[in-house]
């Protein structure tokens, strides 16, 4: 059974009602049983008390006949007529009556002579038996019908002596039964009309089974129907009466109590829903005290909800706003961001316009955060901000997205009023002043802008990727920091953009055995042999494998780093373990600066350290990256190197601060870039500054290889360089690692494998 | 506890023993019974007479039945049939009375006879009221030496009211002449209503005052008559013209025609004082 949630206080009060009113009718039910049950009992008391009644009636109309006859038999005159019955019939007729011996005339009396033989006869109409029955025990009464009345005859004997010794005579009684015992004024219970004797015709029936035969009703008791009248009234009044209170009772606790709490109650819900009505009825008092102290205190408490709602919405409008405001810089914030650029898009689709997305990133903005300490970074970041919302057109909105990176979106523009915008914000940034900061240095800012036509905006929802794309395209060294998506980052868009290759990336770097390792030699010199081997991850994605250059700016925007380098070194591990490779192969693991920074990197390096008994292993960090860590960046490297590992920079000579790193670094080996090495098959003063720095650095100590090496012209001046290794497709191209074992197995079978 | 069964004994027995009942059947089927008392043998019997319808248990005549037993005198108390068989209670005045004075006078003899078979040969009649006419009536006419005296309380003859007693006594013979057996009613005495036979109420209304005197007059033995001065009963003068025939009389004064109260012990007094004056008289 499943109960209601909750059951309104009517219907408490209904309930109430209806189980009083049962209560009331089981009562009355009760009473009247219980009044029946008094009236059955007082019907029976009655009934017994006729019957007692009667028999008392009876018995004493027996023994008054008896007395009667007792009189008559010892009364000198009865003795008188039995011996000289001349004026008997004065005496029957006239003496007994006038001396009282019997009542009244009703009642005859005979008298028999010792045969038996009645003195003489009676009269007609009050006729008595001319001779005594036979046999029967005197005295003796009994009764018979005759004509239909009923006769108590009571026959005695008459002696001469008081000590009955000498028979004289018999006398009989003769009365009507019922009148003689009806009239009698003892009878108050039973009901005289239905007092009956019934007699067969001849029957003879002894007064002593008199009473067996003796019909009768008891009257009804007039206490009793009064009793019972009165206790009838009396239900019925108080049930009418209760019946009435209930309804009252009804009535008024709907008016006092129901009405109340229901306007009460609607109001706490309309109030629950926000809907305050200045008429109320909660400003009409209450009856009940208690209630009007609540409708008070509600009132009350609606008048300060209401102050409070108010100061809440003025206070939610505040927080709205300031949820919008960047609390540093006072530019709108991310939320911000989000809704309007939400908002905007839906307004696009009825107004449709080019749309430009601007991405602002502040260059170096780490390095400067750890050289000048945050609170010149933030201030940094105010002036970037104040600068880019003075650029910017009047309705345009700065969002600053997180870090230092910020947004806007201009409607109504062309790719190249974007262009110019972003100009615009880095002229008047190059405009501001920093050294107030102490901070001399250049503080520049990247902009990658987006651009979509007003019949293009199915792709409205991919300029803010668009942008990060070209921002990231205009970050890199040589650009003009600022990138136009489609016209500046034709590569990256073939990489970047896909959304392909970035669920690649992720794919891979949450399922093992995606990012395959390929290797490509690296050759020592002179002699050109294989020293050791790169390990350069692809991505096996569908069949195909994705490049480097087409996931490495997506690990980088989205500083996937350190998850990136864990996959590449457990595939490292997984492939070394296999053994593969020639035992004393050495293989040079790229890692990222950032990498080097974390915990769990430098844990999976110290695992992965015990295969250099096996397979030197050399770790090349890039040095275009930006460490901002310098000091725990050297504390894991020496770490490192104490399970010999080799520390190799990468890609010198494109990065930031070279020589800052190579001196507070502990580099082994430095890997010119590509472009620096391009510089030697010239001839003109680079190459020569190339060589020169070449030289320096192999007299320093450093080991040099020399990367990208695609020529023989390029690759005999790095020999003549004195250069310890050489990298390039000159010399062997990235391969599987199954291809690598071949081409062991194949040397080891006496074929060249020379390259 | 012996010693005093025994004491009750001897304070019973002898009171039984000096009382009895006697009957006698006056008429075929109309037994009369007498009560007995046993005195001294030395002193006379006396047969104690009721009044009119009365019985032996009247408190006058029993009363003084007990006094003069305790006297030492035999009484017997007798209780006229009056035609009644066993007759135990004052008969009412409204009953068929078929007696008559010669009934009465019958049984007095009866009784008369029953004392002296008994051994009493010196009998003192006395009687009450109606009763002392009875035994005037019986002595008149049953002359007994036996008898030594007759002492007559309240003595009244048959009064009849405002009657004519001849007219009375006319209407009666014609009733009997022509042998009408209606039952007659006549004041008789204190009854009103008195209902006999002719016969009998005749022999009643016979004796009235004159006869009565004639009747004392002549008595053979001693007399003595005993009345009280506030006898309501006695026609006016009775007393003057008893005095003024001088016959032994004693009045009592004060005493009603019951000689109840205070006046039983002077009836028993004087009957006393008679007795043993007659008595002391016959031993000279």
């Amino acid at each position: 059974m499943k109960w209601p949630d909750a059951i309104s206080i009517k219907q408490i009060a209904l309930a109430f009602i209806t189980g009083l009113m049962v209560l009331m009718s089981l009562i009355g039910g009760f009473a009247a049983y219980q009044t029946r049950e008094v009236t059955r009992s007082l019907e029976q008391h009655n009934q017994n008390a006729a019957a007692s009644e009667l028999t008392s009636a009876v018995q004493r109309l027996l023994r008054q006949t008896d007395d009667q006859a007792a009189n008559l038999a010892g009364w000198d005159e009865t003795r008188q007529q039995l011996v000289l019955p001349e004026y008997y019939s004065y005496w029957r007729d006239q003496r007994v009556y006038e001396s009282g011996m019997l009542p009244s005339r009703f009642v005859r009396v005979a008298l028999y002579a010792p045969s038996g033989l009645l003195l003489a006869p009676s009269p007609a109409k009050n006729s008595l038996p001319a001779r005594l029955p036979a046999g029967i025990s005197l005295p003796s009464s009994w009764l018979v019908d005759e004509a239909g009345t009923t006769v108590l005859y009571h026959a005695f004997p008459v002696y001469i002596d008081e000590r009955h010794q000498t028979l004289l005579g018999y006398g009989m009684i003769r009365l009507d039964f019922m009148p003689a015992l009806l009239q009698q004024e003892a009878l108050h219970f039973a009901d005289k009309a239905s007092v009956k004797l019934t007699l067969k015709p001849g029957e003879n029936l002894p007064a002593t089974k008199l009473l067996s035969r003796l019909a009768f009703n008891a009257l009804p008791d007039p206490d009793r129907l009064r009793f019972q009248s009165i206790l009838s009234r009396t239900l019925l009044a108080l049930f009418v009466l209760l019946m009435a209170m209930s309804l009252l009772g009804f009535v008024v606790y709907n008016r006092l109590l129901v009405g109340p709490l229901r306007r009460l109650s609607q109001d706490i819900d309309a109030m629950q829903h926000g809907r305050f009505s200045p008429h109320s009825s909660r400003s009409q008092a209450m009856r009940i005290s208690e209630l009007e102290n609540v409708r008070r205190s509600l009132y009350d408490y609606q008048l300060q909800l209401r102050e409070l709602h108010g100061s809440l919405e003025h206070q939610n409008r505040e927080f709205h706003s300031q949820a919008r405001q960047d609390a540093l810089t006072g530019c709108h914030n991310r939320r911000a961001y989000e809704e309007d650029w939400e908002k905007f898009r839906i307004e696009l689709k009825n107004a449709p316009q080019g749309v430009a997305f601007l991405l602002f990133d502040c260059d170096r903005f780490k390095t400067i955060n750890d050289t000048y300490g945050h609170a010149k970074g933030d201030r940094v970041l105010s002036i970037i901000s104040d600068a880019l919302v003075m650029a910017l057109r009047a309705n345009d909105r700065l969002y600053r997205l997180g870090g230092d990176e910020f947004a806007t979106f201009l409607s109504r523009t062309t790719p190249a009023q974007a262009k110019q915008i972003a100009q615009r914000c880095q002229s008047l940034l190059d405009a501001s002043v920093f050294s107030d900061l102490g901070i001399n240095e250049p503080v520049g800012i990247s902009i990658g802008i987006a651009f979509c036509a007003a019949d293009q905006l199915e792709h409205i929802n991919d300029l803010p990727k668009q942008a990060d794309i070209a921002m990231y395209t205009a970050k890199q060294p040589g650009r003009t920091r600022i990138a136009l998506y489609g016209e500046d980052t034709e590569r990256a868009s073939q990489t970047l953009v896909a959304s392909r290759e970035t669920s690649a990336l992720f794919q891979a770097l949450a399922s093992p055995g995606m990012i395959e390792m390929h290797y490509q030699s690296i050759h020592a010199l002179p002699g050109r042999k294989v020293d050791y081997y790169e390990a350069l991850a692809r991505i096996r994605y569908h069949n195909d494998l994705i490049m480097p250059d087409a996931f490495l700016p997506v690990v980088s925007s989205r500083r996937l780093e350190a998850g990136f380098d864990l996959a590449v070194l457990n595939q490292v591990d997984a492939d070394l373990s296999s053994q593969q490779l020639p035992p004393g192969i050495g293989v040079s693991i790229n890692l990222s600066a950032q990498s080097i920074s974390h915990p769990e990197i430098v844990s999976q390096l110290l695992e992965l350290s015990r295969h250099n008994a096996r397979h030197p292993l050399m770790l090349e960090i890039t040095e275009t990256s930006l460490i901002t860590q310098m000091a725990e960046v050297r504390t894991y490297l020496d770490l490192l190197r104490t399970v010999n590992y080799r520390i190799a920079m990468d890609d010198f000579g494109t990065g930031y601060s070279p020589l800052r790193y190579l001196v507070d670094l502990p580099v082994d080996v430095v890997k010119f870039d590509i472009s620096l090495v391009n510089k030697l098959g010239q001839d003109n003063r680079a190459s020569q500054v190339v060589a020169d720095f070449a030289r320096m650095m192999s007299d320093a100590g450093y080991s040099l290889v020399a990367e990208g090496v695609e020529t023989d012209t390029i690759l005999r001046k790095v020999e003549s360089l004195g250069i310890a290794h050489v990298q390039g497709y000159l010399l062997s191209r990235p391969m599987p690692l199954a291809e690598v074992a071949a081409r062991f197995d194949d040397q080891n079978a006496g074929v060249d494998c020379a390259v | 506890m012996r010693l005093y069964l025994l004491c009750l004994l001897m304070s019973v027995f002898p009171v039984a023993a000096h009382a009895a009942i006697v009957q006698q059947e006056m008429r075929p089927g109309i037994p009369a019974n007498a009560e007995y008392l046993i005195g001294q043998r030395s002193k006379p019997a006396v047969l104690l007479l009721h009044g009119f319808l009365q019985t032996r248990e009247f408190p006058t005549v029993a009363t003084l039945a007990r006094g003069l037993q305790d006297a030492g005198y035999t009484v017997l108390l007798p209780t006229l049939s009056l035609n009644i068989p066993n007759r135990m209670q004052s008969l009412a005045c409204e009953a068929a009375h078929k007696h008559s004075m010669d009934d009465d006078v019958a049984e007095i003899g009866r009784w008369v006879d029953w004392l002296k078979s008994h051994g009493h040969h010196s009998i003192v009649l006395i009687g009450h009221s109606f009763g002392s006419l009875q035994l005037l009536a019986y002595l008149s006419t049953h002359p007994d030496p036996a008898i030594k005296a007759f002492i007559g309380a309240s003595l009244v003859e048959a009064q009849i009211g405002t009657t004519s007693r001849q007219a009375l006594i006319a209407q009666l013979e014609a009733h009997i002449q022509n042998k009408q057996r209606t039952l007659v009613t006549q004041s008789l005495s204190f009854c009103r209503k008195y209902t006999s036979t002719p016969e009998g109420l005749l022999s009643y209304v016979r004796w009235d005052q004159p006869r009565l005197l004639t009747t004392l007059k002549q008595m053979p033995t001693s007399v003595q008559l005993i009345m009280g001065d506030a006898d309501g009963m006695l026609g006016q003068g009775w007393l003057k013209v008893l005095q003024h025939i001088q016959i032994p009389m004693v009045i009592v004064h004060g005493g009603s025609h019951f000689m109840d109260g205070e006046h039983e012990f002077d009836l028993l007094d004087h009957t006393l004082k008679f007795l043993e004056a007659h008595q002391q008289g016959s031993s000279r």
